[in-house]
């Protein structure tokens, strides 16, 4: 499968990923949910109505534009998922981390420009938690692929030293996603909310360019955690309907963390990931 | 105009042209006196280090004068004439006196800079504290040249290039830790940083432009003079040493800097954080120098080069656009600004906007490409070297991400709530025209963008010099020249979305708050904005909230409730007590001269008979 397609694919298909981690979810706690498809449902609404905003300021006008092009960017250089070890695959994780920092800084910017006591809340929380996740996602990344000039080896001796980076990952990924136990995708009770408060000014179709942009993101995000783990091809969906799998249990078992306990679990996060370098620092050397 | 401010303006622009001229056309000339032999030789000519740091110099300076034609005071301009020129001396100095000479000069013309507004006692104190840091620090910078030139032979820097070889390993590593802590302190390293964040806000914006833009780099160029030239090959306890102390200022500058509210404090800790990265990423250079790996030294070398060019274009442009505000509004406490963009600063603020992402390390400023490839350095290194190597890639890499995620927090505050949203100062002022404080904020802004977009025409430059110095060139880095397209996309989207806004039209409806009225006091300030990181970093930053209420008529209705909130800064709090003690400890030693002649006579006699006996 070329690139091209994976990306084709990953922007048709990553409102789809939503849908049915959505309906798993409520399966999971006894609901029947919505259509796997309520997604593009949504976006088709959104994207059919006018926008309303507080006022025609640039960076209000600006971010939606701003964080779909980040998360399309973001989708283009998620390395294939069909490339084996032979064919190492480069990649490049202090660049994508500083290109979401790019969209979180155009988003955060439009959010207390729009002067609102509930985005300034929500901005505060967001550039506080991008802080401490900015580190485990670097190393998650890294401890895959530093060994040979940045291209992807797996540990030849392990699916556990793969697995604390593909946790890492997972974690700073229920960050970047706005789940439980970092955030509530399914509440709009605006003292809570991280993500959802920042574009709460949005609507219409600027709002649908966000989800979209979010829907984007998580597939992204899917595929980089699948390809943390052995295999290649078939072997990486299956990782990635793990990672699914996960998600879903985690949002159905646990509760939302207080605010000021959620950096403990950035700090798991970054022990995962150092310990994941840090076993193939001493692996390398055997 | 006034012709005062003319002259400066001349003056500026040709220390400026002094300091490119070295550059283009090399020279040296030697003044030996006809006693004093080979130490005390006045030495001045162009080196290869020093190219980059020559001009960073002039850029900056001309920067500052053309900034200079419009605002600030004029007289500050013909000092910082002066300054550029002390900077530029001890950039061509080639023997320990024209070093220490021009050195002490610019330490002095600096001093006075930061005293102009003498009248106040902050201003006062922040001078005293300057100056004493910057002369333990010359200290330290004597005896370890001091040291080298008695080994040496001769006070000429090619000497002792030369016989660099042949220091032993105690001498090598005392004299060096000299060097670290005579450069560390002007460079702000923590834990000698406390007079930085004073320094700045009490000099003149423009001072702190060139204090934060070119001073702390020449910190950094006497590192690198001191670890791979004069007392070259620099032994791995010193290269520990500076990326320990270089990730620890990154990270708490950082830190200061997203709780800061004052504009021109969290420039300067920002400014600590931004050395803290370049000294972390010279001790990699050294470290892998001491563990045979030339390639990656030198990488690590341009890196640090790299960014210490950025950070002087960038931070020179925010402080410079700090000037204008305090000329305009007189106000710096980010809690009572707002709007800025709107009219106070219309024209300036889409350069602040530019370097508060380069300070972010954005895509696709230069803040970004430099950032990029210090973390590459720290990456590369993971590969290669003993296990402990790696360790210490590892931990500079996870610092310097966290420190990358505390800048972007500080920036975004900085603009966000400084630029953004509502003004919350009361005095209207009429909006900004296009004159030459702006047009010197273009300029810098100007080569922001322009590095940040083609890194190469500043990287192959710096990649000849490391690989002169290292003896090999450094590991190639293939993808810095695409990084800048990472921002393609989001710049097209964000055409996108505007044109698409202009085409579907979008209606304007006020901010929803609940249904009640949006006030300014719905407005986050930049304290609150950052209160999730000062509890979350509570444990460096003991953040503490006191509550007054104050009651009227009945005790059940509070007329005024008022916080105040404070934070400690730890290590200012360690340098005070060691000034404490020291201040104690001689006070005590007033004892033995109590001023009579009989006692200090006394004295003299047990020295002379102290002597006799260990000499008979």
């Amino acid at each position: 499968m070329s690139h091209a397609a994976q990306i084709a694919l990953l922007a048709l298909f990553a409102p789809l990923l939503q849908g049915i981690v959505s309906r798993l979810r409520a399966r999971m706690q006894g609901r029947p949910g919505a259509s796997v498809w309520q997604p593009y449902r949504d976006l088709q609404k959104l994207w059919g109505k006018d926008a309303v905003i507080p006022q025609r300021s640039m960076f209000v006008l600006v971010a939606p534009g701003v964080a779909l092009g980040v998360a399309v960017t973001f989708v283009s250089i998620v390395p294939g998922i069909a490339a084996t070890d032979a064919q190492a695959w480069r990649f490049d994780a202090v660049a994508l981390a500083l290109l979401l920092a790019l969209g979180r800084f155009v988003t955060v910017l439009a959010a207390l420009d729009t002067r609102s006591a509930f985005e300034g809340m929500a901005a505060g929380r967001e550039i506080a938690f991008a802080s401490l996740t900015e580190a485990p996602l670097i190393l998650a990344l890294l401890g895959s692929a530093f060994l040979s000039d940045g291209s992807l080896v797996h540990a030849p001796n392990g699916i556990w030293i793969d697995a604390l980076a593909a946790g890492a990952l997972l974690l700073v990924m229920l960050s970047e996603t706005a789940r439980i136990p970092v955030d509530n995708q399914q509440t709009h009770y605006e003292l809570t909310m991280i993500h959802e408060g920042l574009v709460l000014e949005y609507s219409g179709w600027q709002l649908a360019m966000l989800r979209y942009a979010a829907y984007l993101r998580q597939s992204a995000f899917f595929v980089l955690a699948a390809l943390l783990m052995p295999g290649s091809g078939v072997a990486t969906l299956g990782w990635m309907a793990v990672v699914g799998a996960s998600i879903v249990l985690i949002e159905t078992a646990y509760a939302k963390l207080r605010l000021f306990e959620v950096p403990q679990l950035f700090a798991s996060a970054l022990i995962l990931s150092l310990a994941s370098i840090g076993l193939r620092i001493v692996d390398v050397l055997r | 105009m006034a012709p005062v401010r003319i002259s400066a303006f001349v003056l500026l622009l040709a220390a400026a042209v002094a300091a490119l001229l070295p550059v283009a056309f090399p020279f040296h000339c030697a003044l030996v006196p006809a006693v004093a032999g080979a130490l005390l030789r006045i030495d001045l000519g162009s080196s290869v280090p020093a190219a980059p740091f020559l001009i960073i110099n002039a850029v900056v300076s001309i920067a500052v004068a053309i900034w200079g034609l419009k605002r600030g005071s004029p007289p500050d301009g013909m000092r910082l004439a002066l300054f550029s020129a002390a900077m530029t001396g001890v950039l061509l100095a080639q023997s320990i006196v024209a070093f220490l000479l021009f050195w002490e000069g610019m330490s002095l013309v600096s001093a006075f800079l930061v005293a102009t507004n003498h009248g106040k006692r902050y201003v006062r104190r922040a001078v005293f504290s300057y100056a004493l840091v910057s002369q333990l620090g010359a200290l330290s910078i004597t005896a370890f040249l001091a040291i080298l030139a008695v080994h040496a032979g001769t006070g000429a820097f090619a000497g002792i290039a030369l016989a660099s070889g042949t220091l032993p390993t105690g001498v090598r590593i005392a004299a060096l830790s000299l060097a670290a802590l005579g450069f560390g302190s002007k460079a702000g390293l923590v834990p000698l940083q406390f007079w930085l964040p004073r320094a700045h806000p009490a000099a003149p914006a423009n001072a702190s432009a060139m204090l934060s833009g070119i001073m702390l780099k020449l910190a950094v160029y006497g590192l690198l003079l001191a670890c791979f030239v004069l007392a070259a090959p620099a032994p791995w306890a010193i290269g520990l040493a500076l990326l320990l102390a270089g990730a620890a200022s990154a990270l708490l500058g950082g830190l200061y800097a997203t709780i800061e509210s004052d504009i021109k404090r969290l420039l300067a800790f920002s400014s600590i954080e931004n050395v803290g990265i370049i000294v972390a990423t010279l001790g990699l250079a050294v470290l892998a120098a001491a563990m045979q790996q030339p390639a990656l030294a030198a990488l690590a070398i341009v890196a640090a080069l790299f960014h210490s060019v950025n950070h002087a274009m960038f931070k020179g442009l925010l402080f410079l656009g700090a000037g204008t505000l305090v000329e305009r509004l007189h106000v710096t406490n980010l809690d009572q600004l707002g709007g800025l963009a709107k009219g106070a600063l219309r024209r300036s603020a889409l350069w602040m906007l530019l370097a508060c992402m380069a300070a972010s390390a954005l895509p696709p400023l230069n803040g970004f490409a430099s950032e990029w490839l210090v973390f590459n350095g720290f990456i590369h290194a993971l590969a290669v070297g003993s296990p402990w190597f790696k360790a210490l890639a590892l931990f500079g890499i996870a610092a310097l991400a966290t420190t990358g995620g505390l800048a972007a927090a500080a920036f975004v505050k900085l603009y966000g709530v400084g630029f953004l949203g509502e003004p919350r100062h009361p005095a209207p002022v009429e909006p900004e025209p296009f004159d030459a404080s702006v047009a010197a904020l273009a300029l810098l802004g100007a080569a922001s963008v322009a590095i940040g977009m083609i890194p190469s025409v500043v990287l192959r430059p710096l990649s000849q010099l490391a690989g002169g110095m290292m003896g090999e060139a450094p590991l190639p880095v293939p993808n810095l020249s695409v990084l800048p397209f990472l921002a393609l996309l989001p710049v097209a989207g964000a055409v996108f979305a505007v044109v698409t806004a202009n085409r579907r039209g979008v209606r304007e409806a006020g901010t929803w708050t609940c249904g009640s009225v949006v006030t300014l006091r719905s407005q986050y300030t930049a304290t609150v904005l950052s209160k999730p990181l000062r509890l979350i970093f509570g444990f460096a930053l003991f953040p503490q909230r006191e509550r007054r209420t104050e009651y009227g008529t009945s005790r059940w209705i509070p007329t005024r409730i008022t916080y105040v909130l404070s934070t400690r800064y730890v290590f200012d709090e360690l340098a005070r007590n060691i000034a404490a003690f020291v201040q104690r400890v001689s006070r005590g030693a007033r004892r033995f001269q109590g001023g009579f002649l009989r006692v200090y006579l006394g004295y003299a006699l047990a020295a002379f008979l102290a002597a006799l006996a260990v000499a008979r």
